[in-house]
């Protein structure tokens, strides 16, 4: 086994509280399949057997009870809980399954949906011997009105960014623009080593990381670091170019000292692999050379390396936010091939469905209804007369006759009343809308 | 070249029509105003020093000319009446040249900005222009960079002012020189300037956040650019010199422009060509390189053998290994040209010399048995039997007698006679020209003044020259640059440029320095004040020790040196301390142990502590000693158990009030390190806060005899408390091996 998978399915959701007040993130429906499974159909499509789960108590009794949630995934899946109270990062989470990790592993995030080709990050982790390989992904404009939001949405976000070398993969320089308040500073001797530098600020993080096992033994012995995004990414891409991971004599003598004092908290990351002096050996002997223009040798001597794959097209989401939520929904049935609508729902022959709508299992559609850039959800009723637009209903929801649902989010189990016409509004978990209701540009989001 | 100038004609039509009205024109600038040649260009202008036997200025206009210039405005300045000379023989100005050079001399142009500001009042230039130095080395073909700029103004409405071309070369690479390596950031769509910063003796780059703020997401930070000093310019860089009066050089302007970008919404483009040569000779250095580049035949099609000058001899032939022979070359037996290596007519070669990539002017003489590498001989040189000479220069009429030895870096200027039976050391330059008589020329100023080198030619009549330095028979006197050289920065001081390191360990130090605190380590030779104020504090009190000095003297003399050096009250203080505690490593090493350290320290403050006391007085003075001694402590981390000690010596000696140690260390720390400090030393300072502080429990405090701390409690009993931080109650000093607990004072 190369690489373990691990999955992180932890997270709350903090920037779409709206959506997950009920239904925790792994399992929010996107194009009516749980979230969760976007990830893992990754990892299965490239091979992967097994994966390693990081997620909370209630999402794992879920996902065994529900059957709305279930996850037709042959790969085996190793269930981790960690309390959802005790507020721990994706750094932390790695630590907790320390023991479980016998070889490099390969992190994903459960909110990524992307068509990416996994092996372009696993190549260049392979190919440079890399600490950290990861993947990103030019930023997306998310064109979609959002519901409880006038207007456009305002661009105050704070930039990443991202200094790669000549060839676009050594990953340099990465800093949030917050940091920097005394502008982009960089040693000249990284600009010596890598003449070039591309900086991007465009880009999303798609927080699928390949790290090697000693990181994640080094992560068991800092304590301090507890997001992989927040921290150890920066902090492994710092350290390329610090004297003390290039030097062997330095490792060992930090050796030397934690075998001395074993009480002592080793803080410098030690950077060796089973096969550490062949691989040297190798790299002594041949004449291949990662640059060109100066006379040293590969890599500069240097033991840890960071690279990163930068997708230029292809899909490539994480839903975190609403906006993203949407959109995500819009994108979904373009990645899998299976039929628009459920055979198991029923549909009316004398109702319209647009072919980039997607009908769920046991739903019902009565007449003179028409269904356009939507997403009907499991066991949904849906009367007739009515007009559904740019809109995604969960699972279980009963739309009355007569509406008019437009660039909307209908949570599971709600019930919209006779007549009623929604625009660009977020209705909560079984929320009842009034007949005859008129509501534009609001959310509903609370049951109580 | 033919093929450029037909690449001209196909262009569309417009374009067509905008150089039929408009020829191209240049503005070349045969000054370098500046002194890094000296004392060479005290005889000879740097546009007309030969390169590969042709002078630079020439290779200038060809390159000019090739890219299509039609029209050269060539400014001198210093020695404008050679440079005219030189011109009007030249096949620039026979009636056939396509490219019309104009000649205009001034002896009041100080910079680049003189010449651009009299553009301008001339109103010389009509369209774009090329903007170069008469000692640009190139076959670049602009006409591309011409286009694109042509376009940008076009469609950006005569936003771009300046396109700036760059070869591209990595960090390595032999043409770059320390002094003339630039950063630049650069947006990758727009290929617009954002940033341009001269990397000499930086170590981090910093590049301001508002760069970043132009809409576009990609930008490129480029350290692999080699500056070429050609720059396309727009007729408005004349007059943006012209309301910019403080503008003196294109460094000046840039910065101007790319600071300035927001409020006069100029922008500066660049440039970056893969292939084609472009290299401007800013110093020795350059000199080296770019004559042997030109050697092997980088600048291809300027060629030594295509005597593109045009002139009557200068042909010579070209056989394998880069050898050329101008006519009429003699070469003795046994005598083996290696490679790259270039002889102009009429020299004669004895036997059994071995030279290597060398290039040899006209008319030389070489004896036998001569081992020439890397060596730059210009015209009418002599060189007798069993010389050897290295990476050198040595200039017309030169006499190099037998049995010298020119090791790297040396210059040997016009008419100097060396020998025999010397070596000279590395980076000797010798000179006709006494280094005092610059000083003298120095008051009425400015270089570009012929008429001073007659002057100065009597006034070297007096002085004997040195057979130490110069050998028995030789002629010429040892080159110092003057130190108060103040208008070209340190650069004046070395004739050779500062290499770029390219020794990784370098690197590697920087790196480690910068993981534990930078420490700043200067680069070049040069020290500011405050280091030399440091030094010459060190020598005083290292002097006083010897000579048993008293101390209200070695006030006064700190004193002076105060007001040589113009340094504040509070920093003399600083280094006063800094030097005192350095003393030790200083004088015995810096592997002193803890114990070695403190012992050698604490009987010096004793005796110096005079000197402190006059410095220490108000309470701002004492917690800036302190902050001295701690920031010492912070850099000597393995010493910081000896910091106490130290603090307490000063206690005792009365140096420092008890009051401001408290203080001190209750303000609390500045940094992480220094919080660090603190809390490893805090028992023990604590310690020292603890007795100065009224607490209910202990009434007095005294000092043993070995500097242990008795504090003595409410109930009538003393609390011992050593200065490593070792607390007991009662017990006999372990330090004095006394068998009673230590004594009082």
């Amino acid at each position: 086994m190369e690489l373990q998978a691990v999955l992180m399915a932890a997270g709350g959701g903090s920037r779409m509280m709206d959506l997950t007040y009920n239904t925790p993130k792994p399992l929010l429906p996107v194009g009516n399949k749980p979230l969760i499974w976007y990830p893992l159909n990754l990892l299965e499509r490239v091979g992967f057997e097994e994966v390693i789960v990081i997620t909370t108590k209630e999402v794992q009794k879920m996902i065994s009870t529900d059957p709305k949630v279930k996850l037709d995934v042959k790969m085996k899946l190793d269930l981790v809980c960690i309390q959802e109270d005790a507020d721990m990062g994706t750094a932390d989470a790695l630590r907790h399954i320390q023991q479980k990790v016998k070889t490099d592993v390969l992190v994903v995030s459960c909110d990524l949906i992307t068509d990416a080709a996994l092996h372009e990050v696993v190549d260049l982790f392979r190919a440079h011997n890399a600490t950290l390989s990861m993947l990103m992904s030019k930023a997306h404009e998310f064109t979609e009105t959002v519901p409880g939001q006038k207007g456009k949405k305002k661009t105050g976000e704070q930039r990443d960014f991202v200094g790669v070398d000549g060839t676009g993969k050594r990953l340099l320089f990465m800093a949030n623009e917050a940091d920097l308040d005394e502008g982009v500073v960089i040693r000249k001797s990284i600009m010596r080593k890598h003449p070039r530098m591309h900086i991007k600020t465009g880009l999303v993080d798609a927080h699928l990381y390949c790290l090697k096992k000693s990181v994640v033994d080094f992560l068991a012995d800092n304590k301090s670091i507890s997001s992989i995004r927040g921290e150890l990414v920066p902090y492994l891409v710092r350290k390329q170019f610090s004297k003390s991971t290039n030097s062997p004599k330095v490792i060992d003598e930090t050796h030397q000292n934690l075998k001395k004092n074993d009480s002592n908290v080793n803080l410098e990351i030690q950077i060796s692999s089973r096969d550490e002096e062949l691989l040297h050996l190798t790299q002594e002997r041949s004449c291949w050379n990662d640059h060109r223009g100066d006379m040293s040798d590969a890599y500069h001597g240097g033991r840890l390396r960071c690279y990163v794959h930068i997708m230029d097209e292809g899909i490539c989401y994480r839903v975190n936010t609403l906006a993203a939520y949407i959109e995500a929904n819009r994108l979904a049935p373009k990645l899998f091939d299976e039929p628009a609508v459920h055979p198991s729902a029923v549909v009316s022959e004398r109702c319209l469905i647009g072919a980039d709508s997607i009908i769920g299992a046991s739903c019902q559609i009565s007449d003179k209804t028409s269904i356009k850039r939507s997403t009907i959800g499991v066991s949904t009723t849906v009367r007739e007369k009515v007009k559904v637009t740019n809109s995604i209903i969960m699972h279980g929801v009963t739309i009355e006759e007569g509406c008019n649902i437009q660039g909307s989010v209908i949570c599971s189990n709600a019930v919209i009343g006779r007549g009623a016409d929604i625009k660009y509004c977020l209705v909560g978990s079984a929320q009842r809308i009034e007949p005859d209701g008129e509501h534009t540009t609001m959310s509903k989001a609370c049951s109580a | 070249m033919s093929s450029r100038g037909g690449k001209q004609k196909k262009g569309n039509v417009t374009s067509e029509q905008e150089e039929e009205e408009q020829p191209l024109q240049a503005v070349l600038v045969a000054d370098s105003f500046n002194r890094r040649f000296f004392p060479i260009s005290k005889d000879q202008p740097r546009a007309l020093l030969p390169l590969g036997n042709v002078a630079m200025i020439d290779y200038t206009l060809e390159f000019l000319t090739s890219t299509g210039v039609q029209e050269t405005f060539v400014f001198c300045c210093w020695m404008s009446n050679k440079i005219k000379d030189h011109l009007l023989k030249s096949k620039w100005c026979r009636p056939t040249s396509p490219n019309v050079v104009h000649i205009i001399t001034s002896d009041l142009y100080r910079s680049l900005g003189d010449v651009l500001r009299d553009v301008d009042a001339k109103n010389l230039v009509r369209n774009d222009f090329i903007l170069v130095y008469g000692d640009v080395v190139s076959n670049i073909d602009v006409s591309q960079a011409l286009q694109e700029h042509r376009h940008r103004r076009k469609v950006d409405k005569n936003i771009s002012v300046m396109t700036m071309v760059f070869k591209e070369s990595s960090p390595g690479h032999k043409t770059r020189c320390e002094e003339d390596d630039v950063i630049v950031a650069m947006d990758s769509k727009s290929k617009r300037v954002l940033h341009y910063q001269k990397t000499q003796g930086l170590k981090k780059l910093q590049f301001p956040m508002n760069i970043f703020q132009h809409g576009s997401d990609e930008f490129e930070i480029r350290h692999d650019l080699l500056d070429c000093h050609i720059s396309i310019c727009s007729p408005q860089v004349a007059e943006l010199f012209t309301d910019n009066f403080d503008y003196q050089t294109r460094n000046d302007f840039v910065r101007g422009i790319l600071v300035n970008e927001e409020i006069l919404g100029n922008q500066i483009h660049l440039y970056v060509t893969q292939d084609g040569y472009g290299a401007r000779v800013s110093n020795l250095q350059m000199y080296d390189s770019v004559s042997l580049d030109m050697v092997r035949r980088w600048v291809y099609p300027l060629t030594p053998e295509a005597n593109f000058t045009d002139q009557q001899g200068q042909g010579c032939t070209h056989s394998r290994h880069n050898v050329y022979r101008g006519a009429e070359v003699s070469l003795g037996h046994g005598s083996q040209m290696e490679e790259n290596v270039l002889i102009g007519r009429d020299t004669s070669i004895g036997a059994n010399c071995h030279i290597s990539n060398s290039v040899i002017g006209n008319n030389c003489t070489i004896g036998d048995n001569v081992v020439l590498d890397r060596a730059h001989m210009w015209n009418n040189v002599h060189v007798s039997s069993n010389v050897e000479i290295h990476q050198s220069v040595v200039c017309d009429g030169a006499v190099v007698k037998e049995a010298v030895r020119l090791n790297k870096q040396c210059v040997l200027a016009y008419n100097v006679v060396i020998g025999p039976n010397l070596s000279l050391p590395e980076g000797t330059v010798v000179s006709m020209h006494h280094p005092e008589e610059e000083e003298e020329d120095d008051d009425d100023e400015f270089l570009s003044d012929d008429q001073e080198v007659g002057h100065s030619k009597d006034k070297t009549r007096q002085k004997a020259f040195n057979p130490a330095e110069v050998g028995p028979e030789g002629k010429g006197y040892i080159w110092k640059a003057s130190m108060n050289d103040t208008e070209d920065e340190e650069l004046a001081q070395c004739l050779w440029g500062l290499v770029l390191n390219p020794d990784p360990e370098s690197d590697s130090e920087s790196e480690a320095s910068e993981e534990s605190q930078d420490r700043s380590r200067s680069v070049s030779p040069e020290i500011d004040d405050v280091n030399a104020f440091q030094l010459e504090v060190l020598g005083t009190l290292q002097r006083g020790l010897e000579e048993n000095i008293v101390c209200d003297n070695l006030v006064l003399e700190i004193n002076s040196l105060k007001y040589a050096y113009n340094i504040t009250l509070k920093e003399v203080m600083q280094i006063l301390t800094r030097v005192v505690l350095e003393y030790p490593f200083q004088q015995q090493g810096t592997q002193l142990t803890t114990l070695q350290y403190t012992g050698s320290l604490l009987p010096l403050l004793k005796t110096w502590s005079p000197v402190f006391k006059n410095y220490i007085k108000r309470a701002q003075d004492h917690l800036d000693c302190l902050s001295a001694v701690e920031e010492l402590f912070l850099e000597q981390d393995t010493h910081q158990t000896a910091m106490v000690k130290v603090l307490m010596k000063m206690y005792q000696l009365e140096i420092l009030e008890e009051e401001a140690i408290l203080k001190w260390f209750s303000t609390g720390a500045t940094n992480d390190k220094s919080r660090q400090l603190r809390k490893n030393q805090g028992v023990r300072l604590g310690q020292i806060c603890v007795w100065g502080k009224p607490s209910q429990n202990v009434k007095g405090y005294q000092f043993g005899h070995c500097g242990s701390l008795i504090l003595l409690l409410q109930k009538e009993t003393t609390l011992l408390i050593f200065s490593d931080g070792v607390q007991r109650k009662q017990t006999p000093c372990s330090q004095c091996h006394k068998k009673e607990s230590c004594g009082m004072v």
